[in-house]
C-alpha cells in the first residue's frame, strides 16, 4: 500500500487517538492535553505503522522501543496503547486515580507497554541512549524513539544526551521534536528562546528531517527516512500546532495542564468527532 | 590491633575486583564520567572497552543513561565522585533508578571528608542521607581492600540499586583477603565490654585508635563495623550495645539524618536506657586542608572520638 492510502487509514486513528486523549484527561480532571494533543499524528504513525511492537507478546526481546521523554503528554501514549491492544480501552478512565496503571507520568513495569519511567524533563532521551547501547550490545536490530518537546530542549541533559548519541554513532536511535512552539509559561521563544533547533542537531553530529507533524502521509515518510539513516542518530523535528484538533485549545498556552470543563469537553468531542454521536 | 597501612585506596581495591569479575561475568557495563583515572574504573575500561562508556563530564545524563540500560534488563555500575553522583544526579537516582527498582550499582569515590584536601565542593558529606533516604536503594561503605571487593560482590548479588561509598586516599588494611562480607552484615573488629563505637569507612581506623586511648584511660571500648549502612545490622548492635550500655556512633557526615538518626531511634524503639552520642559533622562544611587537620578541626580525630566516650562511659551509672 502506498504511504498515501496508508495514511487515510491512520487519520481517523489519530482522530481517535485525540478523542480518548480529551475524555480521560475530562474524566481525571487533570492532566495535559495541548502536548498530547500536538503529538497524536507522530504517536499514531509510530503505534500504528512504524514501531515493530506486538501487544500480545509486549515484552518480545526484538521489539521496538519508544520512550516519551516529554512524559506529561502521558494520555497520548495511553490512548495509542489501549488501542493498539496493550490493556482494555475502558481502562483509560482510571488515569490518575489511586491505585491506576496509568500513573500522572508513565512509569515502567505498571503499564504493558511503557519502557521507561518519564516526567521529569530532559531525561528521557537520556534513557534512550542508554537503551540504544544496550541494543548495540546485544547485537539488536531493534529501533529506540523518544519524543521530546521543544520546551524540553531547555534542559541542559537532553544536549548531554545529543553528545553522547552522536559520539556512539547510535543509529538505531531516532529523536523526534514536537515543535509546537508553546510551554508552560508561554512562548518558546520568550521563556528561552532556542533559536535553530534542526542546526542545534546538526552541530552536535545528527542527522536532521524535518517535517508537519500533522501531515500523517510527511510523518510517515519521514519517520520512515529517519529509521534509515546509518552512521549517526537521527532527529525529526515536527512542526505541530499544540492543542491541534480542538479550535479552542489550538495555540492557547492556558491548555498546556489544564482539564476540560464539561461544556468544553462536549465541544471538543463535538468536534473530534465531527458532529457524529461518538460511541465510547 | 596492629593495623597494615594500606597500598591502595577503597576506590581502587573496589575497581580491580569489577574489572576480575568482568571476566567471569560477561554481562554488566561499567559507565564513567571522565573520572575513570581517579576511580579507576580505566581497569575495567582496559579489559572490556566494549561495555565501558565514558559519557563525559555530564553527571545527569550519564546516570539517566545507566537507567535506561538497566531497564533493558543489563546491570550498569556507574563511576564518580560522590557530591556529583549523589547531589547533581539525586533526582535521576530516585525518579528512574530508585522508583522502578532497577540494577544500577553506584561507585561512588571521595566519600565524606576523605577528599579533604580537595574541599567542600568535592567532599560527600551529605551522600548517605541523600541515599538512605531513597526507597529500594541499599547502602554500603567499605574500609579497607577486602571489604571494598566484597562490596563489589554484594553489589551484584542484591537485586535493585546498591549505592558503595569509598574514600579517596589509602588508609589502612583490616580483614583477610578470604573475609565475608554480606548485605546487612557487621564486624567486630574489637571486643570490648565498657562502650561500643560504632563507625563505617574510615572511621572504623579513628575509632580502633581511639579505643586504644581508652585502654590506657581504663576503659574497655568495643568497635563496629557498620559496612552495611542500610539496611545496617540492627541485632548485632542491640547485642553489643545491651551488653555495654553505652553507644558512640561515629561518621565522616553531617551528623544530621545519618546512620546516628536511624540507630538513635531503634534504640528509642527497643526502650533502651544506653547512654548515646553520635559525632559527625556539627551542622557545618568542613573546609581543604590535610585528611588528619580536618578530622581533628571537626571533631572527628580518635582523640575527640576517646574524649566523648569517657563522656558517656561516666554518665554510664547516673539516672
Amino acid at each position: 500500500m502506498n504511504v498515501e492510502a496508508r495514511a487515510r487509514e491512520l487519520e481517523p486513528i489519530a482522530r481517535e487517538l485525540r478523542l480518548r486523549i480529551v475524555d480521560m484527561v475530562h474524566a481525571a480532571q487533570s492532566g495535559h492535553c495541548g502536548g498530547s494533543l500536538s503529538a497524536a499524528d507522530i504517536v499514531t504513525a509510530l503505534y500504528f505503522e512504524i514501531m515493530d511492537l506486538d501487544p500480545e507478546r509486549p515484552d518480545k526481546p526484538d521489539r521496538d522501543r519508544f520512550v516519551l521523554s516529554k512524559g506529561h503528554a502521558g494520555p497520548v501514549q495511553y490512548a495509542a496503547l489501549a488501542m493498539r491492544g496493550f490493556f482494555p480501552v475502558e481502562e483509560l478512565r482510571t488515569l490518575r486515580r489511586l491505585r491506576s496503571r496509568l500513573q500522572g507520568h508513565p512509569v515502567a513495569g505498571k503499564l504493558p507497554g511503557i519502557e521507561a519511567t518519564t516526567g521529569s524533563l530532559g531525561l528521557g532521551i537520556c534513557e534512550a541512549v542508554g537503551m540504544a547501547l544496550d541494543a548495540r550490545l546485544r547485537g539488536g536490530e531493534w529501533r529506540i524513539w523518544t519524543l521530546l518537546g521543544d520546551g524540553e530542549l531547555d534542559e541542559g541533559a537532553v544536549w548531554e544526551a545529543a553528545a553522547a548519541a552522536s559520539k556512539f554513532r547510535l543509529e538505531n536511535l531516532t529523536a523526534i521534536v514536537d515543535r509546537n512552539g508553546l510551554q508552560n509559561d508561554g512562548l518558546c521563544e520568550e521563556i528561552m528562546p532556542l533559536r535553530s533547533v534542526p542546526e542545534k542537531f546538526r552541530a552536535f553530529g545528527w542527522e536532521v528531517l524535518e517535517t508537519d507533524g500533522h501531515d500523517m502521509a510527511a510523518v510517515l515518510r519521514t519517520l520512515s527516512a529517519a529509521a534509515a539513516v546509518r552512521g549517526k542518530p537521527a532527529c525529526v523535528v515536527a512542526a505541530t500546532v499544540k492543542g491541534k484538533g480542538v479550535s479552542f485549545m489550538e495555540g492557547v498556552r492556558d491548555w498546556h495542564g489544564k482539564p476540560p470543563s464539561d461544556e468544553e469537553y462536549a465541544k471538543a468531542v463535538a468536534e473530534l468527532s465531527g458532529g457524529v454521536a461518538w460511541n465510547w | 590491633m596492629e593495623l597494615v597501612k594500606a597500598k591502595v585506596p577503597t576506590r581502587r581495591a573496589f575497581s580491580e575486583r569489577l574489572s576480575e569479575l568482568g571476566d567471569r561475568d560477561s554481562g554488566f557495563a561499567v559507565f564513567e564520567s571522565d573520572i575513570g583515572r581517579s576511580t579507576y574504573s580505566y581497569l575495567f575500561g582496559d579489559r572490556f572497552p566494549g561495555r565501558y562508556f565514558n559519557m563525559g563530564i555530564a553527571e545527569v545524563s550519564t546516570m539517566a543513561a545507566a537507567a535506561g540500560m538497566a531497564a533493558c534488563g543489563r546491570t550498569v555500575f556507574v563511576c564518580g565522585y560522590g557530591v556529583f553522583l549523589t547531589m547533581r544526579a539525586v533526582e535521576v537516582v530516585r525518579s528512574f533508578i530508585c522508583y522502578p527498582n532497577l540494577d544500577v550499582k553506584i561507585m561512588s569515590s571521595h566519600g565524606g571528608v576523605t577528599a579533604a584536601i580537595d574541599g567542600v565542593t568535592h567532599q560527600a558529606t551529605e551522600d548517605i542521607a541523600f541515599m538512605t533516604t531513597l526507597p529500594n536503594m541499599k547502602v554500603l561503605c567499605p574500609s579497607d581492600s577486602a571489604s571494598a571487593r566484597g562490596s563489589v560482590e554484594i553489589a551484584l548479588a542484591t537485586r535493585g540499586p546498591v549505592f558503595t561509598r569509598l574514600m579517596r586516599d589509602p588508609l589502612y588494611e583490616l580483614y583477610d583477603a578470604g573475609e565475608r562480607f554480606e548485605l546487612g552484615g557487621s564486624k567486630r573488629p574489637r571486643r570490648g565490654s565498657d562502650l561500643t563505637i560504632a563507625a563505617y569507612g574510615d572511621m572504623v581506623f579513628q575509632a580502633l585508635e581511639a579505643a586504644r586511648l581508652l585502654e590506657s584511660r581504663g576503659v574497655d571500648a568495643e568497635v563496629l563495623d557498620l559496612y552495611s549502612i542500610k539496611p545496617f545490622d540492627r541485632e548485632a548492635l542491640l547485642a553489643s550495645v545491651g551488653k555495654t550500655g553505652a553507644l558512640l556512633v561515629v561518621e565522616n557526615h553531617q551528623r544530621r539524618n545519618g546512620l546516628a538518626y536511624e540507630i538513635g531511634m531503634a534504640l528509642l524503639k527497643e526502650r533502651s536506657t544506653a547512654r548515646f552520642d553520635a559525632l559527625g559533622l556539627d551542622d557545618t562544611f568542613a573546609e581543604s586542608g590535610d585528611y588528619a587537620g580536618v578530622l581533628e578541626a571537626y571533631g572527628l580525630s580518635a582523640a575527640r572520638i576517646a574524649e566523648t566516650a569517657l563522656r558517656l562511659v561516666a554518665d554510664k551509672g547516673r539516672k
